[in-house]
Formats: C-alpha cells, sequence, structure tokens
C-alpha cells in the first residue's frame, strides 16, 4: 500500500469521525436545549405565577415566601425578576426586591466576579434594577471591567442621586477611549439637569472633539439653557464637526441671545455648518433672521437651501410670502424649484392633516 | 512523451491537491473565527436590550433604499415590512427602475400615492426621473419612478433623492425583520468614524409562512435547489463572511441588506453603474478610496440583523443568477486589479482581494481543470483507482464536515429551523450537493468567465413566486 494512499485512508478515517462526532453533537445540543427550554418553561410559568400574586398582594412575608420556594432555581427566577424588573415599578417594585434580596442576590454577588461576561452582565443588570445604594462598591470596582460592563454599571450608578456618582461616571467619560463614547450620552442624559455643573466643568476642558461635541449635543438634548454661554464660546472652535453641534445645539435651546452667533454661523467657511445654522434659526421663529434665511436659499449648497426653505417655512405668513417670492422668481432656478418643493410640500401635509 | 505527460499531469495533480488543501483550510479558518464571533457577539448581546438603542437620541437617522424592477408580486409585502421596521427616523425610498409590469400600479393603489414636486441634488449620475410619489398615510414612504438603468442606476437615484447620513440598500423582492436596523446601526453608534458599511445575514424565505409583511413561520422549502442554497447561504453568511469580517478583509456586504455611510459612498461616486455586482463593487471602491486617502476605516458584518429573501427554485433562474454574480466579480477584480498584491492597500490587497482572485475567480477552472484530468489520466490509463476513489470520498466528506460546521453556526447563531427533522434534512442535502450541484455550478460559473469575456451584460432577472406562494 502506498504513502499517498495510507494517508488519504487515514483523513477520511479522520474526517469521517469528525463529521460523525458533529452531527451527533448537533444533534444532541439540540435534543439538550430543547429539553432545557420546555424545562424552563414549566418553572418560569410557575414562578411567574408566583411573582405576580407577590405583586398583587404587596405582603412581605409572602415575598419571602415565594423567594425561599424558589431560591433553588435561580436561573429562572433570575429571568423572571429580569422581565419584571423592568415594567414594575413602585411597592410591585419593593416586592420584587424582597425576593431578589433573599433568593438570588448572593449569587448575584458571586456573579459579578465570574470570569463569563455574560454572567456579569446579567448580574448587572439585576443590580441596576434592584439597586442599593450601599451596594456602591461593588459596582465601582466594575469600572475596570470590560467596556460592556463598565457601562452596564455606569448605567446602575446614573440611577444614584448622589454627587459622588456622578463624579464617577464622567470621571469614567474623561477616561475613556474609542467606541463606548457615544453610549455615554444615554447615561448622562438620564442624569438631566443634575448633570449641568460637570457639563459646565467639562465645557472648558482640553477634551478630544468626540467627546466635546458629544457634551455640546447633551446641552441641547437635555436641554441645558443656562449653559448657552459655554456653548457659544466654541462657536469659534477650529473643528467644524464642533461648530455643527454648536449651530445644531443652539437650535434646540431656543435663547434669543443665541441669534447673533447662529447668524455669524451661517456665513462659516463649511457648507454643513452654514446648513446647521441656517436649520437652528429657522427654528427660532425670529423675524430679524428673515433676511438671512432668504439669501441662503440662493446658496449654491443644496443643503443650506433645503433648510433655508423649511426655515422659512416655519416662519409662518412672512415666511411663506418669502418662498412665494422666490418661487415666482427666474433668476435662480435651484431657489425657486426648492421654495415650490417646500410650498408643496406645506400643501400636502395639509391635506394629509 | 509519455514520460513528459506523466510528469505534466503529476505537477498539474500537485497544483490541484495543494489548491484543495488551502481552500479548506481557509474555509476552515473563516468557520472557526466565526464560531468564536457568533460565540463572543451572542454572549454580549444576550442582556443588551435593543429597544434601548431606539431611545439614544444620537442614533443616525436612515434613508432605505429598495429598488424595483417588476416586483409587482412581492413589492406591496416588501414596503410594508420596511414601513413596519423599528427604529427611531428612517425613510424608504422604493425606486421603480422602470419596471414593465404592474409594479409602479401596485404600489399607487396600495399607499394611495400622489405625485410629489419634491427637488434632490444630483450629486451622481442616473437615467432620469419620471416622478416621486408620496403617500399622505406613509409619510415616511417615497417612490420614484425612473427609467430603467438596473439596478446600480436606481440605486444611485435613491442616493440622491435621500435625505439621511446613512442608506440602507435593500433589494425589493426582501424582507426585513422588524429590529433589523436597531442591531445593523450598532457598529455606527460604537465608532461612528471609522464604520463606514455594516452587512447583515441574508436568509431564504422559501418555504417560510409570510404574512404582512413578517415571516411567521420557518420552515424548509421543499424544492430540493432551494434546500442548496439554504447550505449555501450558512457557508457564506455564517462562515465566511463572518471571518473574513473578523480578519478586516470583507469584499461583500450583499446588495440585498447593507448599510452605508452615504458621505463615504457619494465620495466613492455612488455606485458604478457599468457593473453587474454593484453591491461587492461598492465596497471594493470604498476601500480603495479609504485607503487612498490614509483614512482608518471598519466594514462589519453583525450576525443577528436579518433579510428574508427568495431564492431561485429552478435551474434556468439559479445558472442565471450564478452567472450574473460570477460576472459580477470578475468585473470588480478588472476594474479594481490595481489593489491586486499591492502592498499600498493593506489587508485588502494583499489578502483580501488575493483570496476572491485565486479562489473564487479561478477557483472554478482549477476545479474543471481537476474534472479534465481525471478523465485524461483515464484515458491514459493512468488512475490510480483506489486513490481516486478516496480522495473522492476525502472531498465528499470535507464538503460535509464545513456543511455541519455551518449548521452548528446556525444552531449558535439563532437556530431559526425549530424542527429537529430540518437538522436532518440539511445534513442530508450537505451530503447530495456534492453529487452533481457543485459540478453544474462548478460549470455554471466558468461558463460566466466566458460570458463576461464576450461582454454579455443580461442581468437575469428570476421568475417570482411572491412570498405568500414561497415554497
Amino acid at each position: 500500500m502506498s504513502s499517498s494512499l495510507i494517508i488519504t485512508s487515514y483523513s477520511l478515517l479522520f474526517l469521517l469521525l469528525f463529521s460523525v462526532s458533529l452531527f451527533g453533537f448537533i444533534i444532541i445540543r439540540r435534543l439538550v436545549l430543547e429539553a432545557r427550554q420546555v424545562r424552563f418553561q414549566r418553572l418560569y410559568k410557575q414562578i411567574e405565577k408566583d411573582v405576580l400574586e407577590a405583586i398583587s398582594l404587596l405582603k412581605p412575608d409572602f415575598s419571602l415566601e415565594v423567594a425561599r420556594r424558589h431560591k433553588g432555581h435561580s436561573e429562572v427566577l433570575t429571568q423572571v425578576l429580569l422581565d419584571f424588573g423592568d415594567i414594575i415599578v413602585g411597592e410591585g417594585r419593593e416586592q420584587l426586591r424582597i425576593i431578589f434580596d433573599h433568593a438570588i442576590k448572593d449569587e448575584c454577588l458571586r456573579r459579578l466576579a465570574s470570569w463569563r461576561t455574560a454572567k456579569r452582565l446579567q448580574s448587572v443588570r439585576l443590580f441596576i434594577i434592584f439597586f442599593d445604594p450601599a451596594e456602591s462598591a461593588f459596582l465601582f470596582r466594575l469600572l475596570n471591567d470590560k467596556p460592556i460592563v463598565k457601562l452596564a454599571v455606569i448605567n446602575a450608578l446614573a440611577r444614584i442621586p448622589s454627587p459622588e456618582t456622578l463624579s464617577h461616571i464622567f470621571k469614567a467619560f474623561e477616561e475613556d477611549t474609542g467606541y463606548a463614547v457615544q453610549a455615554y450620552f444615554n447615561i448622562m442624559f438620564s442624569l438631566g439637569n443634575r448633570s449641568e455643573p460637570y457639563v459646565k466643568a467639562f465645557l472648558n476642558k482640553p477634551l478630544s472633539a468626540e467627546k466635546l461635541g458629544l457634551l455640546v449635543e447633551l446641552v441641547g438634548a437635555i436641554p441645558l439653557r443656562t449653559l448657552y454661554g459655554d456653548v457659544i464660546a466654541l462657536a469659534g472652535h477650529p473643528d467644524k464637526e464642533i461648530r455643527i453641534r454648536v449651530a445644531r445645539t443652539l437650535g434646540k435651546l431656543l435663547i434669543p441671545e443665541t441669534v447673533d452667533t447662529l447668524v455669524a454661523l451661517s456665513s462659516d467657511e463649511a457648507w454643513e455648518v452654514k446648513a446647521q445654522a441656517v436649520k437652528s434659526l429657522g427654528r427660532m421663529k425670529n423675524l430679524k433672521t428673515l433676511d438671512v434665511l432668504g439669501r441662503s436659499l440662493f446658496s449654491p449648497f443644496w443643503h443650506v437651501r433645503y433648510n433655508a426653505g423649511y426655515g422659512l417655512a416655519e416662519m409662518g405668513e412672512e415666511g411663506l410670502r418669502r418662498l412665494k417670492e422666490v418661487a415666482a422668481q427666474d433668476e435662480d432656478r435651484y431657489a425657486r424649484d426648492m421654495s415650490v418643493m417646500v410650498l408643496n410640500d406645506l400643501i400636502f401635509a395639509g391635506g394629509a392633516a | 512523451m509519455g514520460e513528459i505527460l506523466h510528469v505534466i499531469l503529476h505537477i498539474v495533480n500537485i497544483i490541484i491537491l495543494i489548491y484543495f488543501f488551502l481552500i479548506n483550510a481557509f474555509y476552515l479558518l473563516f468557520i472557526i473565527l466565526s464560531l468564536f464571533g457568533i460565540i463572543n457577539h451572542r454572549n454580549l448581546t444576550t442582556y443588551i436590550s435593543f429597544k434601548e438603542v431606539f431611545r439614544l437620541p444620537l442614533v443616525k437617522p436612515i434613508s432605505i433604499i429598495a429598488p424595483a424592477h417588476n416586483e409587482e408580486k412581492t413589492i406591496v409585502d416588501s414596503i410594508q415590512s420596511l414601513l413596519a421596521l423599528e427604529y427611531p427616523v428612517f425613510e424608504v425610498i422604493v425606486v421603480n427602475d422602470g419596471s414593465t409590469d404592474r409594479t409602479l400600479d401596485k404600489m399607487i393603489k396600495a399607499y394611495q400615492l400622489e405625485k410629489s414636486r419634491r427637488v434632490f441634488r444630483k450629486v451622481v449620475d442616473h437615467k432620469p426621473v419620471k416622478g416621486i410619489y408620496r403617500s399622505p398615510s406613509h409619510p415616511k414612504l417615497v417612490v420614484v419612478d425612473k427609467v430603467n438603468g438596473k439596478k446600480a442606476d436606481a440605486l444611485n437615484a435613491g442616493l440622491n433623492i435621500s435625505r439621511y447620513p446613512l442608506f440602507c440598500a435593500v433589494d425589493g423582492d426582501s424582507l426585513l425583520e422588524k429590529d433589523a436596523l436597531l442591531k445593523m446601526v450598532r457598529p455606527f453608534l460604537e465608532d461612528p468614524e471609522k464604520t463606514v458599511a455594516a452587512g447583515g445575514i441574508i436568509r431564504l424565505i422559501n418555504g417560510c409562512i409570510v404574512t404582512r409583511g413578517q415571516v411567521q413561520e420557518v420552515r424548509l422549502p421543499r424544492n430540493a435547489l432551494a434546500r442548496f442554497q439554504i447550505i449555501e447561504y450558512f457557508r457564506a453568511f455564517l462562515g465566511g463572511r463572518i471571518g473574513m469580517s473578523m480578519l478586516k478583509s470583507m469584499l461583500i456586504v450583499s446588495g440585498a441588506f447593507g448599510l452605508f455611510r452615504k458621505d463615504i459612498a457619494l465620495q466613492c461616486g455612488g455606485y458604478r453603474t457599468g457593473t453587474i455586482g454593484e453591491d461587492m463593487d461598492l465596497i471594493v471602491r470604498m476601500r480603495r478610496y479609504l485607503h487612498d486617502m490614509k483614512r482608518p476605516f471598519e466594514i462589519r458584518f453583525i450576525p443577528d440583523p436579518i433579510c428574508w429573501t427568495e431564492a431561485p427554485e429552478t435551474l434556468k433562474s439559479l445558472s442565471r443568477q450564478r452567472n450574473r454574480w460570477h460576472r459580477g466579480l470578475l468585473d470588480t477584480l478588472r476594474y479594481n486589479k490595481v489593489m491586486l498584491f499591492n502592498p499600498r492597500y493593506g489587508i485588502t490587497g494583499l489578502f483580501a482581494m488575493p483570496f476572491y482572485f485565486i479562489f473564487e475567480m479561478l477557483g472554478p477552472f482549477i476545479e474543471l481543470l481537476g474534472y479534465i484530468i481525471f478523465a485524461a489520466c483515464v484515458g491514459l490509463g493512468m488512475v490510480n483507482y483506489p486513490f481516486a476513489l478516496l480522495f473522492f470520498l476525502v472531498a465528499v466528506v470535507l464538503g460535509v464536515f464545513l456543511s455541519l460546521l455551518s449548521i452548528l453556526l446556525e444552531e449558535y447563531s439563532s437556530a431559526r429551523y425549530p424542527r429537529l427533522r430540518d437538522i436532518l434534512i440539511l445534513t442530508l442535502f450537505s451530503l447530495l450537493e456534492n453529487i452533481l450541484y457543485r459540478q453544474w455550478l462548478t460549470l455554471v460559473r466558468v461558463i460566466a468567465f466566458f460570458d463576461f469575456y464576450k461582454g454579455k451584460e443580461e442581468w437575469g432577472a428570476m421568475q417570482k413566486k411572491g412570498f405568500a406562494q414561497a415554497g
């Protein structure tokens, strides 16, 4: 028997063995998962029934009894608490907390140290729902974890109304690099006005353009109207993205004192900044800016014309008059077409209403 | 003379063996990488509620562009599925690319479309637009009626008319799952500067039960060709693309479902209208442009946003589709040949493009050469029959093994086929595909090569059955 024949025979043998094992693994895994799913569903229904009863009875003794009864089924109980914890508030949540505290809290604390990210994440989510300020130390330790766990922790911290947690969140924001930065927006947004002193301080720090832009955007989203002065100070920032965000934020804050800044930004060298400034001016509905918007309708940039058109439409009767004038002229067909489209759109929207 | 022929045949045999070893080693590597990628992705997303993405004020709005040409049987369901998507701000732009059937009439009737005087910026070129329609009852819907110019041209028209910074290219005959956009947008949130494109999974709708534009029950089709294609799609999307994405070498974001940054696509000149493989072409040109500009970028593949599409169920329509795909590949490789083996284009020039060139473009020829050499050896009495039989069995079992691994990937990623019977049937078909089906596909791709050099430009549209009757 030649060596090539022997090698091929062995290859075939091993491949057959691997394939049959793999096939067996797929089938057995499916059967095991199905069986586990059936058991999980059965237990889930049972626990769900008890938890619902605890929520409606609002008797701590009964909730304790439920915790004792299902302590052995931590996986299913965790899922039930995750599902209900997000939607139940008030006294019902307190009953869920009793069940959590007495049935699976200890295990959750152990899971916070698990090597499996999914387990840590699951536990963090439970702590987010049933947060007890006394446990913040456990969560602070996880601030050095993987980005996804760290974000979940920060999310949990955002629910605690103490200056200490705010400082942790902003410190993490300052130190964090890369992809998680955007996710901070959601967390800081949930802090609302509480974040104002920190946002003000951080707007004056030498942060990266991405972080600074995010903070500017945050001022408009919450909105933090008293910080308009700090935002205006960034209108001359060398980064175009920051200027765009400044223009957008001012359009959300709607403070009359910022009109001059927006007018200045409407003649910025970057068309994206111009377009955003024009859009924000439209939102301000300040009749003094009619001329700026009217001129912008003749801009060589489509987006500027587009925003100017809709900006004028928001100005009411006077804006509509300007649009009709531009629609009737023939000197600039681009400005005319845009005005016609905006007017047509107004009629369309009116018809739909 | 006989001695020389013997040596030549021996050398060719060795080349074919090396090729066989290399291609299967790469496929195995991709599948193993995918397995890690899927498990990691699943672990991280199990406890993330995608509904939370919905609340993020920084989520960028998306323009969905769906070109449609003679899609009268599926267009209303497709639009319904697109309008039902869960996403904060989006618009649906359906581009009727000169359909000769009742596609436009059906849309006008179903959505009470009215002609609009919307103006748009013509940044990229396309055939004339005959009219833009809007629906009073569905303000997110915009229908563009234009002169036929093929898919790339229709997508360009959609790009010009779209308003938002991200665009999602979908086929007019595809159905997206409700949370597909929310899942797909994740890399654009994680790294908005670097992420320029993302692709999701394409699954076959044949055999599934569809109501109101959504897949209600996943079933295997009865048609054998469609079953073969299900396994192929598992291998291509769950194995190939996730693996390629992990190696930062993804060259294809499927035209049926891909999310792109509009500014980058426009800076590359939009879709190239001369090509029929517009999806691969756009990604390769984006990579080329970004490498030229020395800008860091990411093109990601996300394993859980799902798009359902109908697969051809006849040999004729399948051969047309594969012929078109292969011609598209050849065209893209030829158009961007400067990138091949060029270190200036990083991993794209040194790995991704050469991989497609050697294993996808030349692959069918090498496979065909193998069959021809085998026939020649039989004729010359040079065949070692026990070895040939064993080698054939090794090739078949290796193919089945790779298919089983891709079925395992499917089980780990979403396990959409609920019945155990489905797994058994798919395993059986992964065995059967090695007999005739695989060889036939090789021949189709070889013919496509010659068609391409003859200048064939036929699109090769397939006969649609409509979702309700699919299967």
